[in-house]
């Protein structure tokens, strides 16, 4: 596999070595170029020692210092013709020196162009490698960066944004083709991922969907065997295949009362599963609150009487719309009111009041003057099974613990709240708090002041409506 | 009334037919599958017919079927249905028949066929 960090390391290593291997080459240069113009300046000097030297006089000084410059030489050629004109110099023959001397200049001259064009090649070589210490190394560096852009920075960009359409919407999402290279490894990976969060969804589906299916096979196989059970209770107890014994009766009014009760659970219990994992279709529409909340108190018309418990109704005058499933909007208000009535004393009222609230939301208030509930109790009541001290409830029906908890999740499907205002000894204010409400389009045309009664229900609409 | 029950399950045949019988007052024949079921329906008469949705040799929608075809006259049919047979239930409406789902309370069935038949003599006349 051809690595990006096997290419990056080879253009590193061209960048730093073209950089220094001309930097030395120009270096080099420089150093010969010094060495000749050294050289130059030497025979300068001496050229001029030698040019001056008085012909017809002997100086032992002089003498001296051109042996002593002589020995410095490193030159053969030039120490040797030096030598000759120490040695004419020496002999005191002006003839001899002046031939010597001619020579020597006549050399040092040639030296001279020589040198000259030494250093001039030179200062050629050097301005070229100097040059190239910078520009090679510069060139490298840009292969570089075109090779990071082409080989890492897009790649990288290209898979990121491939990420981010994954995120976005998996189902439109297109696996790239690794490159071969560690961005290829990162792709590959990537596309491992992706596979595999794909697959956990479609698993997650099928979870979903085989769950559906059981609990309807299983709602519908709870409920079955009840059939029987109710029909033979009740065959029995009322008496057509023969008079029963006062105890035969209790018993069999036990079993009813208890497969009844099963029956509620088992229907709660279904409704909570259903509910929980959103596979139940809430079929929203506008409904008139009052009608729904008519005909769910006159269902708990029977609970109230038996309890000796009044139900009040106190709503606005003009009429509401709110955007809910029916049904499941009944549901709910049953529910709380069902509950007031059962932990409501003999001979109390029990008041449900429709208002705006601070924000302008719509409000339904079920107050009961009932024991009141405990602060430690009040987020609890509202979890499965949970039922506060079960001895301050009637013995009328004994209610599945699920109540609240199905409220609760009902609520929260419409986009609505519930809560408790409540403290012990102070009787409890149940309140759903719903968004989606409006002002009916038609008025009703009757529509009074009068509080009517039905039954013991008091009906009152206040003047002063929100 | 003189009522046909067509039911496979033991229990609810012996349920059904103590709830018609000692609290409806009404007089039961059985049939304990479809063909049976049809048989009869085809050789006697009947004030109501109860067809139970499932049944071996021939389901209910079956005998309903042809029972609905050879009678033009046929009398007033309740199909017993269950959940599953929901894909059935326009077949059965288009027929002609009523319908009670299962689970049902034996104890409201004597009402339900009551206000059943009431609706079939307001048609009827």
């Amino acid at each position: 596999m051809r690595t990006l960090r096997s290419r990056f390391n080879i253009l590193f290593i061209l960048v730093i070595g073209s950089g220094v291997i001309f930097s030395l080459a120009a270096v080099d240069s420089y150093d010969r170029i010094s060495e000749a113009q050294d050289s130059m300046d030497s025979s300068f000097q001496l050229r001029n020692l030698v040019g001056q030297l008085p012909r017809y006089q002997f100086d032992k000084d002089y003498f001296e210092k051109l042996k002593t410059l002589r020995n410095q030489l490193k030159d053969e050629n030039r120490r040797q013709l030096l030598t000759h004109v120490i040695a004419a110099y020496g002999s005191r023959n002006p003839q001899l020196l002046s031939r010597r001397a001619e020579q020597y200049e006549s050399f040092e001259q040639k030296q001279y162009k020589i040198i000259k064009e030494t250093i001039s090649a030179e200062k050629q070589i050097l301005y070229r490698n100097g040059t190239l210490a910078f520009a090679l190394p510069l060139f490298f560096i840009l292969l570089l960066i075109g090779y990071l852009k082409m080989g890492l920075f897009n790649p990288l960009k290209r898979l990121s944004d491939r990420m981010l359409d994954f995120l976005g919407d998996k189902y439109s999402f297109k696996f790239m083709i690794p490159e071969d290279n560690e961005i290829g490894d990162l792709q590959r990976t990537f596309n491992s991922l992706a596979q595999r969060v794909l697959n956990n969804m479609d698993e997650l589906k099928d979870l979903d969907r085989a769950k559906s299916e059981f609990l309807s096979i299983a709602s519908h196989e709870l409920r079955t065997p009840m059939t029987s059970i109710k029909g033979s209770l009740s065959l029995l107890k009322s008496g057509v295949l023969g008079q029963l014994d006062k105890s035969s009766l209790r018993l069999i009014r036990i079993a009813e009362s208890e497969s009844d009760r099963l029956i509620r659970l088992i229907n709660d219990l279904l409704d909570l599963a259903k509910i929980e994992s959103r596979s139940l279709a809430l079929k929203k529409d506008w409904v008139p609150l009052d009608s729904l909340l008519e005909k769910s108190l006159e269902g708990l018309l029977g609970l109230a009487e038996t309890a000796e418990v009044r139900l009040k109704l106190q709503t606005f005058k003009k009429s509401i719309e709110i955007k809910v499933d029916a049904d499941r909007f009944q549901q709910i208000i049953t529910n709380l009111v069902s509950n007031a009535i059962k932990f409501s004393p003999q001979g109390s009222e029990v008041l449900v009041h429709v208002h705006l609230n601070q924000k302008g939301d719509l409000a339904i208030d079920v107050k009961d003057q009932g024991p009141g509930i405990a602060i430690e109790d009040q987020e609890l009541i509202f979890e499965k099974f949970r039922q506060t001290n079960g001895t301050q409830e009637s013995q009328l029906v004994k209610g599945t613990g699920l109540g609240l908890a199905i409220a609760k999740a009902l609520i929260f499907e419409h986009g609505g709240m519930i809560g408790v205002q409540s403290a012990p000894g102070q009787g409890s204010t149940f309140y759903i708090v719903l968004k989606e409400w409006r002002k009916a389009p038609v008025e009703p045309i009757v529509f009074t002041n009068k509080s009517e009664t039905v039954n013991e229900t008091t009906k009152t609409t206040p003047r002063a409506a929100a | 009334m003189h009522i046909l029950l067509a039911e496979d399950d033991k229990n609810i045949t012996l349920i059904l037919q103590l709830v018609l019988e000692k609290l409806g007052k009404h007089q039961v024949t059985l049939a304990e599958n479809g063909q049976v079921a049809l048989e009869k329906a085809l050789n006697n008469s009947y004030d109501l017919i109860l067809l139970d949705g499932m049944m071996p040799k021939m389901t209910g929608l079956e005998v309903l079927r042809t029972i609905s075809k050879e009678l033009p006259q046929r009398p007033p049919v309740i199909y017993l249905s269950a959940k599953t047979d929901q894909k059935d239930l326009d077949e059965i409406k288009t027929l002609g028949a009523g319908h009670i789902q299962k689970p049902f309370d034996p104890e409201k069935i004597n009402q339900k066929i009551a206000d059943f038949m009431e609706g079939e003599s307001k048609q009827a006349s």
